[in-house]
């Protein structure tokens, strides 16, 4: 078969419009409508089973199909579309790499000092009884700091500024002992 | 072959024939066969380029494993470039190798190849012949890359050289083959004595 392509017969699709609009959720590797799709951290659709044969094929140099951007199959995110099929992608093979949910980032209120000053009690005692800050503080998911410049970030300033002085007279106090 | 690669190069096909570029004339495809294994390419010598106005014709074989490999081009035209074997059209470039990523499609290799012509990569070459001269005298160069487009690839022939002509023709009286004959000249600087050397051995 020989088919002339310059021509404007083969294969016309719908309008400019539609076009557009189809190829925002193509996989680009079968340039058809992802399956199972999931996006690449650099922004790239696939479908699964489509990126999954891609990195399969090149195991020591799995880069993204469409930017070489290093990928790999921890780092890609599946996308849930409400239409989507009810069944558990997993049971398919190859099954889709889980997404992540990570804690919603908390507002501390009130409870903030109680919290913290229960930690800083840890804290002085560190240096002389390292064990039983060690054994004893199974306060494990610690609240990051303050982002700085609130006065929740100002008030922890102060009181580490208070026990590290508070520490510094007790070690000396010890020694004088 | 595998249904996926059956869909893309039906979808690729027609992306090659709305592109402007096909507009312009610049790329075009062919179906060689039914089951979308075989295609023809064609693209349009660059202009500003020894290639301008000349046509070249690829042969696009698609891979059972299409589009996780990249397709096997080569070049049908005769032509003159560093990068591309003037005896067997192999084309040396790397995204048909290993830089080969799975969302690049018959427009873009297309693309790619028309670049190449533009800018030859001596460095790494396919034809080391070609490299040589096209290092050590570009001006020669150029002349035989013009030479062989308009010889095979339909270029016109506004720009050409008739001490290059009369030499080929010589060659073809003497009974050589004419492809041959020009062959062995662009291969020794268009000097007769050592073309001819070369064809007898």
């Amino acid at each position: 078969m020989s088919a002339d392509v310059t021509g404007d017969g083969a294969g016309a699709e719908g309008g400019g419009g539609a076009d557009v609009d189809q190829g925002t959720y193509e996989c680009n590797i079968c340039l058809d409508t992802a399956r199972d799709a999931v996006v690449s951290l650099c922004g790239h659709l696939f479908c699964w089973p489509c990126l999954h044969q891609w990195l399969e094929t090149r195991p020591n140099r799995q880069l993204c199909p469409v930017c070489k951007a290093g990928i790999s199959r921890d780092k890609v995110i599946p996308l849930y579309g409400r239409g989507g099929s009810q069944m558990d992608p997993r049971t398919k093979t190859p099954p889709r790499p889980q997404g992540q949910r990570p804690e919603p980032e908390n507002n501390h209120g009130g409870w903030t000092f109680g919290d913290g000053g229960f930690q800083m009690s840890f804290g002085i005692g560190a240096f002389p009884f390292g064990f039983f800050a060690s054994a004893f503080n199974f306060n494990d998911g610690r609240p990051g700091p303050a982002p700085p410049g609130t006065p929740q970030a100002e008030e922890e300033r102060v009181l580490s500024t208070l026990f590290l002085w508070i520490a510094l007279i007790f070690m000396f106090w010890l020694l004088m002992a | 072959m595998a249904n996926i690669a059956v869909a893309r190069i039906k979808r690729e096909f027609r992306e090659v024939v709305k592109s402007e570029e096909a507009a312009k004339c610049n790329i075009r495809v062919e179906l060689i066969d039914d089951n979308f294994t075989e295609l023809r390419g064609e693209i349009a010598g660059p202009p500003e380029t020894p290639y301008e106005g000349g046509k070249f014709l690829l042969e696009i074989k698609i891979p059972e494993t299409y589009p996780f490999n990249p397709p096997k081009v080569k070049f049908m035209t005769k032509i003159w470039h560093p990068n591309i074997s003037s005896v067997t059209g192999a084309i040396c470039l790397d995204i048909l190798k290993d830089q080969w990523a799975a969302a690049m499609t018959l427009r873009t290799v297309l693309l790619s190849l028309q670049a190449l012509l533009s800018a030859a990569e001596p460095d790494d070459p396919q034809d080391a012949v070609v490299a040589k001269q096209y290092k050590e005298n570009r001006h020669l160069w150029e002349k035989t890359a013009r030479h062989w487009a308009q010889e095979y690839a339909e270029a016109p022939k506004s720009k050409k050289d008739d001490e290059f002509y009369d030499k080929v023709s010589q060659l073809a009286e003497m009974g050589f083959d004419r492809h041959k004959a020009l062959t062995a000249l662009s291969a020794h600087e268009w000097n007769m004595e050592r073309a001819t050397q070369d064809l007898i051995s």
